[in-house]
């Protein structure tokens, strides 16, 4: 039986790590001390060292996956092992010579290693989960000779890179696949014709004992050679014992759970020796829909206790009234947001005199174009630049498959205050319009918040937010990131401080900006070189077709 | 090659032809590949059932001779060999001719021949009457079996030399009959021509009778067959075998050294191995485990998706209920059900005299597994209905869950305990717990009361058995 390598202890409070690399192949030799795998533990990538040696019979781990500390590596076998296999075939030869002695009329059925003329290699099954994969590359071309094991495709399939290893041998006919095709396991793959020319089965009269058993040591050695190369990760022999837990639930209950998706094990049971009913499982899913439907699939609420209001009447009058629509959605997104993103803000200064100058020599054109040219305006050029730039800004964290999502458009969405409350509007596709555009763009989307014409369509779809109360005052203040958005840009009311310039101070105009960014996927330093680059891009309006 | 077909099993035995008969009757279209003229396989041809038929052969000669004991004196039996033979085909040809019409109501396609596969949907039938089709389905269950395994170095071959298919053909009863084996097959065998009048002797590799099953079970079962047997030799292996004209000498092996014994028979009943040979299964990607099983995840699909196996091929037991339950599962996974052979409880019977039977966790593995169990006790001679039928060697058990007081296991030996373990499977089954079955009125007098009174015994408060619980 093949003998398993398991991850081993890698330190204190190192319990799991992530496979960045596989360093040894299914059929390889490894010995004593050769480094099997590299990880990344979260403190340090490390090599691990095979603390056996043998031959690889199957490889249990793939780049990506996360593994624990005992968690199989690769089975192996010992060259004891091998040999002992080899040997099986002898020890079975006269039961397959058997036959011989029973009546004439029974034919002697022997298989060969492989069908003769064409043979297909269908896509096998790759491992769990994995129904079908991306053709990344065609390895073999019509004419070419293929080997058991040869490397025929590589395939993306979502988890992995993986090269299939053919399972048959012989000249290529015809390839079925091409790079760029979906490939789905049980699909052909290849069409080879056989390099033996044996049938498949052939009927014969008693054949004497040596052929037959130099045919079955051929077909066994194919067998153990094919069962080298992919060892499914999930299989196992149906044990002849039971299983080591048995749910305390009777067989038709057992059968109902499994059939909308619930584990029994996870149902406690109402009845005696907590026996668990139809009932038992049915409240059990009840209760996990409500809670599922409560967190909004959120993993959120993390360790907040529910805090129950006084009674404020005892210390005067008091009026309550029906939290609105907007107020409502607003104080959940933003509690789940605040809850869930680490926030920093890092603030800065942009110096907008000369800005201001050409903001004020424009706003007529502008205005008759339709829109105002206003800073927000111009901030939404600019920080669709600086999203190109900076292309973390323009992401959304997935704790959940613990991705991160880089998007390639840049919509912008901008806070407007309204009578119903805060509401944010988003202006789509911001890197390709121009100042002038977005200003009509900003000027009609205002007008449609204030107008409560907005629709579903305009809140949606932001990858950033800005909001300005420079309108109403205020140095700075930290805005709370508009989840699943990464940074809010917050700007306050610019005013004129005096500079040491050249030996001296003049009067310059100062826009206090506030970012606030999401900790878990910007760092300090990347949030201060973005809002840096922001204040020069206002300073120096040229940078923005230098850079931007 | 012709459109795909939706099922194909190959293998007519009590997995494939159950699992057949399911499809169909769910409106499959259903291929079902078998080499016999009707379905029922090992089981009803060459195992259980006529094995069955000659064991009640065997328990009516023994009961007949005990009968002096109370009075009435048969005289010696007279068998007629050819007509027990007749009765034992008879018997099997009712069942599988049974199983033949009743495949045929179910308009299920039945080709008799053998099926080697040529790809993952792909078989090609070496038909019995010599012709060769290939056919392709959807999906494919194997439930090829097993058959008996050999010693290495004893030749079969010899006409002295008999496996369990051998045996159960009836052909002579042998004066001196060795078994090799102490295993449930070698007991069984060896019960029905110990009856029929045969000397037997067993030979058992290991420390004890039937490996795996409880020693305090075994001993009953031990001193019926010490009387019935002329010779049971434990930790005593064959070394070699040699053919001679109306028999054949045996070396034996033990700690006590070599003997040489001679045998007109001798049966080779050391186990069974999966049949796998000649399937094909390299042209498909069904994996095969080191022992020689077809390696499945829990609803019986092997490595290869769009092929299923069940029964003795996927593993022990190596039992036809098992096969059967196992054919259900395999059949609703592929109409798309989300289901998993499961079961909380297996029972295995041992159909000799007396029988013996268990179901659930046996009290080895409750001890190997170092659970938290206890067991309580019923032996038979506290039994009314024993006492009437002369038969008090018996005893039934169960273990329980000492904390939540589920049964988790059963085990009884006496007459007709193959039929009680049944109770004992539907109480694990349901997670009854020891109240349940104290409280389930059971009729009397029967051998039943036993299971409810174990379950008092449990709490130390059994009618018949006084034996208070120790606080």
């Amino acid at each position: 039986m093949a003998l398993e390598f398991k991850l081993p202890e890698l330190g204190e409070n190192i319990e799991s790590a992530d496979v960045t690399r596989v360093l040894i192949k299914i059929g390889e030799k490894v010995e004593q001390n050769q480094p099997i795998v590299e990880i990344e533990t979260g403190k340090a990538t490390v090599e691990v060292p095979s603390e056996v040696s043998g031959i690889v019979d199957s490889v249990k781990v793939r780049v990506g996956d996360k593994i624990k500390i005992g968690a199989t590596l690769f089975t192996y076998s010992t060259a004891g092992a091998t040999l002992k296999k080899a040997e099986t075939p002898k020890s079975q030869k006269p039961e397959i010579s058997q036959p011989a002695v029973k009546k004439e009329s029974e034919p002697v059925i022997t298989t060969k290693t492989q069908a003769p003329g064409k043979v297909e290699f269908r896509l096998p099954f790759l491992g769990e989960g994995i129904e079908s994969g991306d053709v990344t590359k065609v390895l073999v071309k019509p004419g070419d000779n293929v080997e058991f094991n040869q490397s025929v495709i590589e395939l993306e399939t979502g988890k992995a890179s993986v090269e299939v290893p053919s399972e048959v041998s012989g000249k290529v006919l015809e390839v079925k696949v091409q790079s760029g095709a979906k490939a789905a396991v049980g699909d052909v793959i290849l069409i080879v014709m056989g390099s033996s020319s044996t049938p498949v089965k052939e009927v014969s009269k008693p054949a004497p004992a040596l052929r037959v058993e130099s045919q079955t040591k051929q077909a066994s050695e194919t067998q153990e050679e094919r069962s080298k190369m992919f060892v499914p990760p999930v299989l196992s022999v149906t044990k002849a014992g039971m299983p080591d837990k048995i749910a305390p639930a009777a067989p038709s209950v057992r059968k109902f759970a499994r059939e909308i998706g619930i584990d029994i094990n996870e149902v406690s049971g109402s009845g005696p020796s907590g026996r668990i009913s139809i009932d038992d499982v049915k409240l059990f899913a009840k209760n996990l829909n409500q809670k599922i439907r409560k967190e909004g699939g959120l993993t959120g609420g993390i360790g907040i206790v529910k805090e129950t209001l006084p009674d404020f009447s005892k210390w005067g009058d008091t009026e309550r009234t029906e939290m609105m629509n907007v107020r409502r959605k607003t104080a959940e997104h933003l509690s789940y947001a605040w809850s869930t993103i680490p926030h920093v803000t890092q603030f800065d200064k942009a110096d907008i005199t000369d800005l201001e100058e050409l903001r004020k020599k424009y706003s007529k054109t502008v205005e008759q174009a339709g829109g105002k040219l206003t800073v927000t305006a111009i901030l939404l050029k600019v920080i669709a630049s600086a999203l190109k730039k900076f292309p973390q800004f323009n992401s959304s964290v997935d704790m959940e498959r613990k991705e991160v999502v880089y998007k390639k458009y840049y919509n912008i969405g901008v806070a407007v205050d309204t009578e119903k409350g805060l509401l944010v509007p988003v202006i789509k596709n911001v890197d390709k319009k121009n100042i002038t555009e977005l200003s009509a763009d900003l000027a009609e989307i205002s007008r449609k918040a204030k107008d409560k014409k907005l629709t579903i369509d305009d809140m949606q779809g932001g990858n950033f937010s800005i909001s300005n109360l420079g309108g109403i005052g205020g140095t700075y203040f930290t805005p709370i990131v508009n989840s699943p958005e990464v940074a809010i840009l917050g700007v306050s009311r610019g005013a004129m401080e005096p500079k040491f310039v050249n030996g001296g101070f003049v009067p310059r105009l100062m826009l206090p900006l506030s970012l606030s960014y999401d900790h878990r996927i910007i760092d300090g330093a990347d949030a201060a070189r973005f809002i840096r680059w922001v204040a020069e891009a206002l300073e120096n309006p040229f940078l923005l077709n230098l850079e931007g | 090659m012709s459109t795909q077909k939706e099922l194909a099993v190959i293998g007519g035995g009590p997995g494939g032809y159950v699992a057949a008969f399911l499809a169909a009757d769910h409106g499959m279209d259903i291929t079902l590949i078998e080499k016999d003229t009707n379905p029922g396989g090992v089981c009803l041809y060459r195992g259980c059932i006529p094995s069955k038929a000659l064991l009640h052969v065997a328990k009516l000669v023994r009961e007949a001779r005990e009968a002096e004991h109370i009075g009435i004196t048969f005289g010696k039996p007279v068998i007629d060999l050819d007509k027990l033979r007749t009765f034992k085909e008879n018997v099997v040809n009712k069942m599988t001719g049974g199983l033949g019409q009743l495949s045929r109501q179910r308009k299920i396609n039945y080709l008799r021949g053998t099926a080697t596969f040529v790809n993952s949907n792909t078989v090609s039938i070496e038909k019995n009457d010599g012709t060769t089709e290939e056919m392709s389905f959807k999906n494919i269950i194997i439930a090829t079996g097993s058959v008996p395994t050999r010693i290495p170095g004893i030749s079969i071959d010899s006409p002295h030399v008999w496996d369990s298919t051998g045996a159960l053909e009836l052909k002579e009863i042998p004066e001196n009959f060795l078994v090799i084996g102490g295993g449930y097959i070698g007991l069984e065998l060896g019960s029905v021509y110990s009856a029929l009048g045969s000397k037997v002797t067993v030979v058992e590799m290991t420390s004890g009778l039937l490996p795996g099953a409880d020693g305090d079970m075994v001993k009953i079962l031990e001193k019926s067959l010490y009387a019935a047997f002329q010779r049971i030799m434990l930790n005593t292996k064959v070394v070699a075998l040699k053919e001679e004209k109306n028999g054949a000498t045996v070396t034996i092996e033990s700690d006590k050294g070599r003997e040489e014994l001679f045998f007109n028979k001798v049966l080779v009943s050391v186990g069974r191995r999966p049949v796998t040979q000649g399937l094909g299964l390299e042209n498909t990607g069904v994996k095969i485990n080191d022992r020689g099983f077809i390696i499945v995840d829990e609803k019986l699909q092997t490595a290869d998706p769009s092929i299923y196996a069940i029964g003795d091929i996927v593993g022990n037991p190596m039992l036809a209920h098992k096969a059967s339950a196992e054919g259900k599962v395999a059949v609703e996974a592929i109409r798309g059900h989300k289901v998993a052979f499961e079961p909380a409880a297996i029972p295995a019977v041992v159909f000799t005299d007396p029988e013996l039977a268990w179901a659930g966790v046996t009290e080895n593995e409750a001890k190997e597994k170092g659970l938290n169990y206890e067991v309580a006790r019923f032996p038979w001679a506290a039994s009314g209905r024993a006492s009437t039928l002369g038969r008090n060697d018996g005893l039934t058990k169960l273990l329980f869950d000492k904390e939540s007081q589920r049964i988790i296991g059963m085990g009884i030996v006496g007459v007709g305990a193959g039929d009680m373990i049944a109770e004992g499977v539907l109480a694990i089954e349901m997670a009854a717990n020891a109240k349940d079955i104290a409280m389930s009125i059971h009729p009397h007098p029967t051998l039943s009361e036993t299971v409810m009174e174990a379950a008092e015994v449990f709490f130390g408060e059994s009618a018949h058995l006084y034996r208070p619980k120790r606080k």
